[in-house]
């Protein structure tokens, strides 16, 4: 790769935009369902969250591919831990100063960012054999396309279990049977077991539209 | 007594690592295909977090917690470590793994070569870090409570992956559609066993 | 130089460490302020809530500033009280609840909070227990009769989303307001009955369907925390 290759080339737009689709961390690699599935009931943990990986995932490829010609061998996973943990310890402190209310929502789930197999799963295989920028581009284009996947089941567990979005109320008051009307919100939504389910769904429509991803 | 058992008991079945938190999914799915492996991996998980959990609990205990480094002396009281437990616990997680992974080796070579191949990837396993993080958020006032907890969620997860590799080896044998075979079918099964563990959250415990 | 060799990376994990920890510890004092400032607030914002004095916190332009000006405005006292039911002055804010309740109850020094609307004086005490899976805290306010609740406000660390985590809803909580602690001249505290259980009186409020444990928990810390006053009140009433 030249240096003087631009921001916009197309070997770099390819690296971010192919997360999405044939190389999703989620639903094609199986990386880093972990950590944040538990915060996907109402859509604002679940973007803060998102941005939070998509922030990690790439500064932590950036910082060890700059690094990568100086780590010693036999620590070369500690150092990477110590780096990816340093800075999600930094956004943890900057959610609590900063949004409060979110940060209580997301409680352990932040701290576990450093156990989540994106991070480690692209320092390995892209930021160690690259250059910082694409290293960098690879990392958010990961995160994007992982925090994509937890607001589309953020979207269904709030819009289908709370009848809001945001906290804004979608399904008008007077449908509920509370108020005479005929709709009830779905209880299961709320509950864990929903996420796995959705995920499930998401993994068989993308599967069924991109037929190459199918496992034998 | 009574209240040990509680902790054990809503470790296991109701607050399930795997069910309730959706920790260590990824060793859950990739290592779930055939029911041997998931056991070696799954008591391999008991063992770390049998002893990551308590070495936690002392460290967040005497050295994190503000006001933890009391013990050094009245003009220690306002230390407040608490913002460099995650770079610890991890720390001492992969630790442990390390260490215990060089005695099984050194020991008892039959554990090693089943469990062998599954430390390394444990220390990245978040059940194991999540279960010191709740450790540390929930507050147990006893080593033998965080003790407890750890031995109990590690049993959970456990009972997760073998349960998951049992039906999965069934399941080779089952019609499913082809673009929800492997991961979309297993995601499925996994929200259904989900829903089966959520019924146990109607025992009644008292905890305090 | 090379990479392998033993002084080479010793060097590396000591000099990484030490640079990690610096920016840490930076970030982390740079940070303390503002975060405190979040815990205060939050705080006051309960205490608020429980006398029904949080309106319009979505309007203001600055959420901080808004809850610190009503705090400023309504709550004009803050005291502990002994076992005895004397009142002691100290630092009522900033008290730690939890480990003051783990005290013998003969030690403990507990908070009050009063708040004056006009001439309408209302009397707040903060409740703190245990739910089905971790704590569960909130503010119980009393009106100056000592005996009619005003109002209630609770939260907690991590019920049963859709279940027992429902307690910290406005739904629940305004269900409080107007029950009596005492019958016939006993104090008997607020019961929270199992959802639909029994019919509703004076004395008892709807549990939450399918949070039963957690409804009942409730009750048992208002029980609990509000019985370390019952000199307080009882002196309170004899000078009214």
């Amino acid at each position: 790769m030249s240096e003087k290759e631009s921001l916009f080339s197309e070997k770099n737009i390819k690296l971010f935009t192919d997360p999405f689709n044939n190389g999703n961390p989620i639903t094609v690699l199986v990386l880093g369902i972990c950590s944040a599935l538990a915060v996907t009931v109402k859509l604002q943990p679940a973007i803060v969250m998102g941005l939070s990986v998509t922030i990690v995932t790439g500064f932590a490829s950036f910082i060890i591919s700059l690094l990568r010609n100086t780590i010693p061998n036999r620590i070369r996973i500690i150092v990477q831990l110590v780096v990816v943990a340093a800075l999600v310890i930094l956004v943890d402190q900057i959610l609590k100063a900063y949004v409060y209310d979110v940060s209580k929502q997301l409680s352990v789930f932040v701290g576990l960012i450093i156990t989540n197999c994106i991070i480690m799963g692209r320092i390995e295989a892209f930021a160690l054999g690259n250059k910082p920028l694409p290293s960098l581009i690879d990392g958010l284009g990961n995160g994007a396309a992982y925090g994509m996947i937890l607001v589309i089941v953020a979207f269904c567990r709030e819009l289908l279990g709370s009848g809001t979005l945001f906290g804004i109320r979608i399904v008008p008051e007077s449908f509920y049977v509370k108020a005479g009307g005929f709709y009830e919100n779905n209880g299961m939504m709320v509950l864990p077991p929903a996420a796995l389910i959705i995920l499930g769904v998401i993994i068989w429509v993308h599967r069924s539209v991109n037929k190459k991803l199918i496992e034998k | 007594m009574e209240n040990l058992i509680g902790i054990f008991v809503q470790s296991i079945f109701i607050n399930n690592m795997i069910f309730a938190y959706f920790l260590g999914m990824c060793s859950f799915l990739a290592v779930s295909k055939k029911v041997s492996t998931a056991l070696g991996l799954g008591a391999a998980v008991v063992f770390v977090l049998l002893i990551t959990v308590p070495v936690n609990y002392l460290i967040n205990k005497y050295l994190l917690q503000a006001g933890a480094l009391s013990w050094l002396g009245e003009q220690y009281n306002d230390v407040d470590l608490g913002f460099l437990s995650f770079i610890i616990f991890i720390a001492v997680i992969a630790w442990i793994v390390q260490v215990v992974e060089m005695i099984v080796e050194k020991f008892t070579p039959t554990l090693y070569n089943q469990l062998g191949i599954f430390l390394p990837l444990i220390a990245v396993n978040c059940a194991v870090l999540g279960a010191s993080l709740f450790m540390q958020e929930r507050e147990y006032s006893t080593v033998a409570e965080a003790t407890v907890f750890g031995f109990g969620s590690g049993i959970g997860w456990l009972l997760g992956i073998v349960g998951i590799a049992a039906i999965r080896e069934k399941m080779a044998y089952s019609k499913v559609p082809p673009a929800l075979k492997g991961l979309g079918i297993t995601f499925i099964v996994t929200g259904l066993m989900a829903i089966a563990f959520m019924s146990f959250s109607g025992i009644e415990i008292k905890i305090d | 130089m090379n990479r392998d060799s033993n002084v080479y990376t010793v060097l590396y994990a000591a000099v990484l460490v030490v640079i990690v920890a610096a920016a840490l510890a930076v970030a982390a004092g740079a940070l303390k302020a503002p975060q405190e400032k979040n815990k205060e607030v939050e705080k006051k914002m309960n205490i608020l809530t429980s006398v029904d004095k949080i309106h319009d916190v979505s309007k203001a332009d600055d959420k901080n500033t808004y809850i610190e000006n009503e705090y400023k405005k309504y709550i004009v006292e803050a005291f502990l009280v002994d076992a005895n039911g004397k009142r002691v002055e100290g630092d009522a804010f900033n008290m730690d609840l939890k480990a003051e309740l783990k005290k013998p109850e003969r030690e403990r020094l507990l908070p009050v909070f009063v708040c004056n609307d006009k001439g309408n004086k209302q009397y707040i005490i903060p409740v703190r227990g245990a739910g089905l899976w971790g704590a569960i805290w909130g503010y119980v306010a009393l009106n100056d009769d000592f005996s009619t609740v005003y109002g209630a406000v609770f939260d907690h660390a991590g019920e049963t989303p859709g279940l027992g985590a429902e307690i910290a809803l406005p739904e629940f909580q305004k269900q409080f307001s107007g029950k009596k602690i005492y019958r016939d001249g006993k104090f008997a505290s607020v019961e929270v009955l199992k959802n639909g259980s029994a019919p509703l009186n004076d004395y008892n409020v709807d549990g939450i369907t399918g949070g039963t444990i957690t409804s009942k928990a409730v009750g048992k810390m208002i029980f609990d925390c509000l019985s370390n006053y019952t000199k307080f009140f009882d002196l309170q009433k004899q000078n009214n």
